[in-house]
């Protein structure tokens, strides 16, 4: 048994090995797109474009304007003079946020004591960002507010202290770094990517060129048959990972807080049960296109966006909660973040694990099945 | 002509013996896009909390009952020390840990200044600035209001005006649904890779099966073979665009603003590209399996992330902001969600058409002279 | 008339010379050998005279027109079959017929009775909407020969037409390619079964890149092996090759199945001497020992080892 896999993985090593180009996009292409799409890949708002529309040009506008402005997080992109110039810098994405100062401004608050309304006009194509602009906007506002009333308390001889302050805390990853959050996706990705499409390929590739059926006759097994043909995929996988890893660390400080070992370990878990959906996949498919557009459906879209990778899993719908576990990457991302992240250990993530080998064993086990009934067939 | 049309037949006449892969072809974008666009939600609708009240005392509870009544927090677990809190971060049950101290009651009643710490999970950045958005917005203005009240409580008499309200509208995406966002850049995702699969396979399909060898001999020319190869996925890639548009209107309920007619001539101008590249892959590579994953990998997944899909291309440095300038998608990104989702048209996206325009031409024609070479 | 005229043909790949400096002449209407080992520059040659490979210099007048100056002419006038099944597996016969029917322009009753041609000749007749994919290998062929010549072209390229057919197929194909020849379409057909090259007018033979003999088989065999060739028949033949070939009047060994072949500088003297060391000093069993007019297969043997001891 093990000797024949063994044969059969030999085989398809050799034909790895003699397919450069193959070996080539298997192995560096991933680990260049690490480098550009790491240093790409960030959700973080800074430098907010701000267009202002100040018509009341007065000493208290300007200081409203001088604190928005002083927090970092925006940057005044251009001055308007008019109302009909908001829609053109919005409309063609020179600003994100416009603001707009009546021209009472300063009278309504210093002379006659009333409530001047400032407006913002977010452009909301970009609802994630816009969320974010909106906080940091309302922030601005109340920290502006509480400026002017600690004034006016002062005149009337009452000092203001605001009794509660609040001490945020962000723990395992104090700047609120994005990249740190998403590298681990983006590893769970490329590997999903690597492992499926060419696993899947490399069977189909045997149906269409008909030596399957001199396989089929041999003495081989299906089981045999299948793992040897994945091994050296998974081989070259593993591989892939081990770079990822250390080109996160060095270019992207990636450093795994918790053990490393227990680290590989889940990889080749991953890398397994991603190896046998490509099984599956390839099983199912009559020729490399319909097993290649399968693998591109079933893995570079889920993989990115049901995966947890960028969108957060508890805000999706219930139907399309359940419809996630389609894919390894979620479970591996789980226990990606967790361990490099966080610095947790198995406790926090044994039920990710188990679902990950629940995964790999039906694909794989219903490949087998499959795979059997159309050799007896054919 | 007549030998464009031959062949054009000739593709047809094979999806017509290939129904999987059209069924692949036309079901599959309807499917992803609702999954995705369902999927594909930023929104932070519910912040999962953990609360340690070390005070539990009639004013701790009064805080409490302020993030509860703000419908932005669920208060799913009650710990009694730091080690449960810290469990509950770690497994990632909850992202954000409320701590009172034990003598927040007392210093609330003295007016002493009373600190409260709000322990997040940092793993999420995203997710964790809007989070620490909420806690503050309330824990400010919830200071307020007891300040007032202390105040009122020693009969002064102060009028709680705010100098200065602040009102926010949002353009275009008034709800903020992040899915209004990425449903249209779905639609762009999706129309490519459909036609880069159907091109980078079909012509090396056919140098695998070995007739492109016979095609080469007869009197074909070159730009013929292209041309008919590449018409059928041109309409097919068409067809999938009035499909998931249709799908996207019926199904998400986002209408198009614009004008469908420049939504459509864009569409055409970005096919152009995606089928270059595709043919592009395809004379680059020597078998079906590296071309797909060259089609992957070097033009799928660069799509993705570098074209302001997801990824805010302004947050990118500058160095990958240059290599997003050679992304099609980008441009047409920035057509289909301005036509899409502020309306606008031809008027302030004809540069961005343009860029598409040409560059559609060039892989296309580099693609072919590649492609004749390669012939040879 | 010639049909085709090489004259000085060279086709190199950065260093490597593939085809070197060769020449030759194909007669209108007859059936033409490029025989050569895989490697010796077939293909290569065949795809310079297809006008789909520029040669590096030299060229080649085919059907009248230049490769080099007028390759899209030259693809008018000539048909190509390659060693692998070059129709649409996945399109009816009908559907491949008409497609490369369309490529070449055909229109109206030509169309229609060229279709009824191929159809014929490919025993295919009522049988025009089964999938190209579903028929039997020899049936592909005849309709992928078919389909080359749809057009009625003067040349017709066969590259290793019969490979993986089976002998009767292959039989029955080589009829149909006498047909072409005697209807005036010149054949040039390139064959790994020297005994199909016995069907041929003339030959050439090249190795390395350079052709080493050209004729019709009958002449080849007188020209090229002046010395005689005998069989021996006998127990343990590999045994014997090794004691032969240790001898001064065996000149070359080669294991025809289970006999020898030998070739000897005087039949009728040595004879003797092969039996003496057989059967007397060794104890091998000497069956027969004959002399026996040569196959092609024996002079290219010849030719392929005089050159390698060069």
């Amino acid at each position: 048994m093990i000797r024949r896999t063994i044969a059969i993985g030999k085989k398809e090593f050799k034909h790895l090995l003699r397919d450069k180009r193959l070996l080539f996009v298997m192995i560096f292409l991933p680990i260049f797109l690490l480098v550009i799409f790491g240093y790409a890949v960030n959700f973080d708002v800074k430098n907010i474009q701000l267009s202002v529309l100040d018509k009341d040009q007065s000493n208290l506008s300007r200081s409203f304007i001088n604190s928005i402005s002083s927090s970092n997080y925006f940057y005044i992109s251009s001055y308007l003079k008019n109302d009909s110039e908001i829609k053109y810098v919005l409309d063609k994405k020179e600003a994100q946020v416009v603001v707009v100062i009546p021209s009472n401004f300063s009278e309504r608050i210093e002379k006659k004591k009333e409530t001047a309304q400032v407006q913002f006009l977010i452009d909301g194509v970009d609802g994630n960002a816009a969320t974010i602009i909106k906080s940091y906007v309302d922030i601005a506002s109340i920290k502006f507010n509480q400026k002017l009333q600690k004034e006016i308390f002062a005149k009337l001889g009452v000092k203001f202290e605001p009794l509660i302050s609040l001490e945020p805390i962000f723990w395992f990853n104090p700047d609120l770094q994005t990249t740190k959050f998403l590298i681990p996706g983006l590893i769970a990705m490329i590997l999903i990517i690597a492992s499926v499409i060419s696993v899947s390929l490399s069977l189909v590739k045997e149906k269409e060129h008909g030596t399957i059926e001199q396989l089929n006759v041999s003495s081989v097994n299906s089981v045999e048959l299948l793992v040897g043909k994945s091994a050296p995929y998974i081989v070259v996988a593993f591989f892939d990972a081990l770079l990822i890893l250390f080109v996160g660390y060095v270019l992207f400080d990636v450093v795994v807080k918790g053990s490393m070992i227990l680290l590989l370990i889940m990889t080749l878990v991953y890398i397994l049960s991603s190896v046998s959906l490509g099984i599956f996949i390839s099983v199912i498919s009559t020729s490399q296109q319909i097993a290649f557009t399968l693998a591109t459906f079933a893995t570079l879209l889920p993989s990115v966006i049901l995966s947890g990778f960028v969108f957060p899993i508890e805000s999706m719908p219930p139907i399309v909660q359940i419809i996630t576990n389609i894919t390894p990457a979620k479970f591996f991302i789980v226990i990606l973040r967790s361990i490099i992240i966080k610095g947790v250990g198995i406790e926090a993530f044994w039920d990710q694990l188990l679902y990950l080998i629940a995964f790999g064993t039906l694909f794989l086990i219903v490949a087998v099945v499959v795979y059997k009934n159309d050799s007896a067939t054919a | 002509m007549e030998t464009i049309l031959n062949i054009i037949k000739k593709e047809f006449l094979q999806f017509r013996r290939d129904p999987k892969m059209f069924g692949i072809i036309l079901v599959s974008p309807i499917i992803q896009l609702i999954f995705l666009g369902y999927a594909a939600n930023f929104d932070v609708n519910i912040v999962h909390t953990t609360v340690y009240d070390m005070d539990r005392s009639e004013e701790s509870r009064n805080l409490l009952n302020t993030f509860e009544s703000s419908g932005y927090f669920s208060f799913d677990n009650y710990v009694n020390n730091y080690e449960d809190l810290q469990e509950d971060l770690e497994t990632g049950e909850t992202i954000v840990g409320i701590v009172i101290p034990n003598d927040y009651g007392d210093k609330i009643n003295k007016r002493q200044p009373v600190k409260i710490q709000a322990i997040f999970d940092g793993s999420d950045g995203n997710t964790t600035s809007v989070a620490a958005g909420y806690v503050n917005a309330i824990i400010i203005e919830y200071s307020q209001k007891i300040f007032l009240e202390v105040q009122r409580k020693t009969g002064k008499k102060i009028l709680s005006v705010n100098p200065l309200e602040a009102e926010t509208r949002v353009w275009y995406n008034p709800e903020l649904k992040t899915r209004n966002f990425m449903v249209p850049g779905i639609v762009g995702l999706l129309l490519m890779m459909i036609t880069l699969i159907l091109t980078s396979l079909a012509v090396v399909k056919e140098k695998e099966i070995g007739t492109l060898e016979q095609l080469i001999v007869t009197p074909i020319k070159s730009y013929q073979l292209i041309i008919g190869k590449l018409v059928p996925f041109a309409i097919l890639g068409f067809v999938s665009v009035v499909i998931v548009l249709g799908a996207m209107t019926i199904i998400f309920n986002i209408h198009v603003r614009g004008s469908y007619f420049f939504l459509f001539v864009s569409s055409f101008i970005y096919i152009l590209s995606t089928l270059g590249l595709g043919l592009f892959v395809s004379t680059i590579s020597k078998t079906q399996q590296q071309a797909m994953m060259l089609a992957i990998f070097i033009v799928m997944l660069p799509m993705v992330y570098l074209s302001g899909f997801v990824f805010p291309i302004e947050n990118m440095p500058k160095i990958i902001q240059i290599i997003t300038y050679i992304i099609p998608l980008k441009y047409f990104m920035i057509i289909i969600r301005g036509i899409i989702l502020k309306g606008i048209g031809f008027a302030e996206l004809w540069q961005d058409g343009l860029i598409l325009l040409l560059m559609g031409m060039i892989i296309l024609y580099l693609s072919s002279l590649r492609f004749s070479k390669r012939l040879e | 008339m010639y049909s085709i005229e090489v004259n000085n043909l060279t086709k190199k790949f950065g260093k490597f010379i593939s085809v070197n400096n060769i020449s030759f002449k194909v007669k209108e209407g007859e059936i033409f050998g490029f025989l050569g080992a895989n490697g010796a520059g077939k293909s290569t040659t065949i795809r310079m005279l297809c006008g789909i490979l520029a040669p590096t210099s030299g060229d080649a007048i085919v059907g009248g027109y230049s490769v080099l100056k007028h390759p899209d002419e030259v693809k008018l006038n000539i048909g190509y079959m390659s060693q692998r099944f070059s129709l649409y597996n996945d399109l009816t016969v009908e559907e491949n017929i008409n497609f490369f029917a369309g490529v070449y322009g055909l229109k109206g009753k030509l169309l229609d009775d060229r279709k009824k041609w191929v159809l014929k000749i490919a025993n295919l007749n009522n049988k025009e909407n089964l999938l190209t994919g579903s028929l039997p290998g020899g049936i592909k062929q005849r309709l992928a020969l078919g389909t080359a010549v749809i057009h009625k072209p003067k040349i017709v390229f066969l590259d290793e037409p019969t490979s993986g057919v089976d002998p009767i197929s292959r039989r029955g194909f080589w009829e149909l390619i006498n047909d072409l020849s005697e209807s005036g379409t010149t054949v040039f057909v390139t064959t790994h079964y020297l005994e199909e090259a016995e069907f041929c007018n003339n030959i050439i033979l090249i190795d390395a890149g350079k052709l080493i003999a050209e004729g019709n088989p009958k002449d080849l065999k007188t020209n090229y092996l002046l010395n005689d060739i005998i069989e021996v028949e006998c127990d343990n033949a590999v045994k014997a090759m090794e004691l032969l070939e240790k001898e001064n009047f065996v000149e070359e060994t080669s294991i025809f199945g289970n006999n020898l072949h030998l070739i000897v500088n005087n039949f009728y003297k040595d004879k003797t001497q092969i039996k003496l060391l057989l059967s007397d000093k060794n104890n091998i069993r000497v069956n027969r020992v004959d002399k026996i007019v040569p196959t092609l297969e024996d002079v290219f043997i010849h030719l392929l080892d005089n050159k390698t001891n060069d």
